[in-house]
């Protein structure tokens, strides 16, 4: 009989699937047991192995629909029509399976969870059907047996099996109401296709997908957060991340403030305009190259050096230039090189009213600064561009 | 492109009352034309740099009121977790957006944020090491 020696295997095999395929196979042989399928002969392999993979069938079929993409259901669709004509061959199995069962009434608790198993009330005759089909489906990962049907199978259950592991893995997460659900929609239909990217066990109304669509999206950014901030790539849990980077954000903005107080400090006898000029030179054709969106992290190197470069250029030979140049003046010398700039690259903001301010000068009280402030801004549209 | 914006800042700001004002009150314009060229350079599709320009410009503009009104709250936040609070309160444009929107307004601003403070220690380290020159 095949629990016995199923039993039997389960302890003596040692294989690397994980503890969950144990209870199913526990359970398969109960549903064995209760089914008894006609196609059960007495030359049935007696092995554990068989027994291993007659338990996998059931699953294996059932996860598989509850796997595979669209795609993969046409090989199901011909590996069920398909697993009618085995039904008569003898029950062999392969004995190369090496899997570890060990008994753990936990995991045959989680078996009896699985509508899977409760829909074994699902003809027996399917569940025959599945039961044979196995020993051809599981041949191949383990010794390929080139058969028509089965070449079909391989690539499904080669897949079926790299899956199974990780649906076995990921029952760990799932509840009991949930798997129920789960399979019971997928039950619910016609038999077991289930058409949605859903692990085993997960449940797959509306809601939960959308829940889950919506929590990878979460963990998708945090990563993104890790890569960014430095030293948050080694912390585990959410909480410490997220603490790292609103520390992260905190120090960059002490920094801005304090950069800020220092720059006001520093002597104000800097030429600006030429360095302007400078700059806008090495920009303009940089931008054109980058397009109009992603300038951010490129030239997030160059500026700087530039920067760098130019402040030392024109400071060192002590060209100095006081800026006695009157408030007037100003805004006509940013115009001409802001007109420079549009000109260059061709690209003008149809709307002006969603300017963006450069800078709001500080002496608002002064009467010039709204010209100013309304020049910069249409200078702004087209520099926005840049 | 953010250091174009910003140098074109200071020097309005230099230029604007370089005798007059205190060096604390041009400390605290350098910093608002720091976050606007910031803002500025990130563009109008980031909701941070929106966020940051309204707040930046409410001052002068505050008798104008544009037609074009922005819903300010989509949907008032849950705010059960400390973390995510304070994650809004520091993320400009916070308050209103979704979690999921929120870390990705999030890492865009710590990158903006660093190539800022990188921007802005470059020019003091050239300008104070040519003033010491001198």
């Amino acid at each position: 009989m095949e629990p016995p020696r199923s039993s039997g295997v389960g302890i003596d095999n040692s294989g690397e699937y994980s503890p969950e395929i144990a209870e199913t196979l526990r359970f398969e042989e109960e549903i064995q047991s209760l089914i008894h399928p006609s196609s059960f002969d007495g030359s049935a392999a007696p092995t554990g192995g068989g027994s291993f993979t007659a338990l996998l069938g059931l699953p294996a079929n059932q996860a598989v629909e509850l796997l595979h993409d669209s795609g993969a259901r046409e090989p199901l669709a011909s590996r069920i029509r398909v697993g009618e004509h085995p039904v008569h061959r003898p029950f062999h199995l392969p004995l190369d399976c090496s899997s570890a069962f060990p008994s753990n009434a936990t995991l045959v608790d989680r078996a009896a969870r699985f509508s899977v198993f409760a829909a074994e009330g699902s003809p027996a005759s399917s569940s025959g059907r599945l039961k044979a089909e196995p020993q051809d489906s599981d041949s191949p990962p383990l010794d390929p047996i080139p058969t028509g049907p089965a070449k079909r199978k391989d690539t499904g259950r080669s897949k079926c099996d790299v899956r199974l592991s990780l649906s076995f893995k990921s029952q760990a997460k799932v509840t009991a109401k949930k798997s129920k659900n789960a399979e019971e929609n997928t039950d619910g239909d016609k038999l077991p296709y289930v058409h949605v990217r859903a692990r085993r066990g997960q449940a797959t109304d509306n809601h939960s997908l959308a829940e889950r669509a919506r929590r990878e999206k979460i963990n998708a950014r945090m990563k993104l957060l890790q890569e960014l901030v430095p030293g948050c790539s080694k912390i585990t849990g959410t909480a410490l991340v997220l603490d790292e980077i609103i520390n992260h954000v905190q120090t960059l903005q002490r920094q801005v403030e304090f950069l800020s107080m220092r720059l006001a400090a520093v002597n104000p006898r800097i030429d600006f305009s030429s360095l302007d000029s400078y700059l806008s030179a090495e920009c303009g054709p940089v931008t054109v190259r980058n397009g109009p969106g992603g300038v951010v992290v490129d030239p997030s190197l160059w500026p700087t050096d530039a920067t760098a470069e130019a402040t030392r250029r024109l400071l060192v030979p002590q060209f100095w230039h006081i800026d006695l140049v009157p408030p007037q003046l100003q805004p006509q010398q940013s115009l001409t090189t802001w007109e420079r700039d549009g000109a260059a690259h061709s690209q003008l903001l149809p709307n002006p009213t969603t300017s963006l301010f450069l800078y709001d000068p500080a002496n608002s009280g002064d009467t010039n600064v709204p010209h100013r402030t309304a020049k910069l801004k249409t200078a702004e549209d087209r520099a926005l561009n840049l | 492109m953010v250091a174009l914006r910003f140098l074109r800042a200071l020097s309005l700001v230099r230029c604007s009352g370089p005798g007059a004002r205190s060096p604390s009150y041009r400390a605290r314009g350098i910093r608002r034309a720091a976050y606007a060229c910031m803002a500025a350079s990130a563009g109008p599709r980031r909701a941070w740099s929106r966020a940051l320009l309204r707040k930046i410009r409410r001052r002068p503009g505050r008798g104008l009121r544009r037609p074009r009104a922005v819903i300010r709250r989509r949907r008032p936040v849950g705010g059960g977790d400390p973390l995510e609070v304070a994650l809004r309160r520091l993320v400009p444009g916070g308050g209103c957006m979704e979690y999921c929107r929120l870390l990705e307004e999030a890492a865009d601003y710590v990158k903006c944020l660093a190539m800022q403070v990188r921007l802005m220690q470059t020019i003091v380290d050239s300008a104070s090491h040519v003033n010491s020159i001198d």
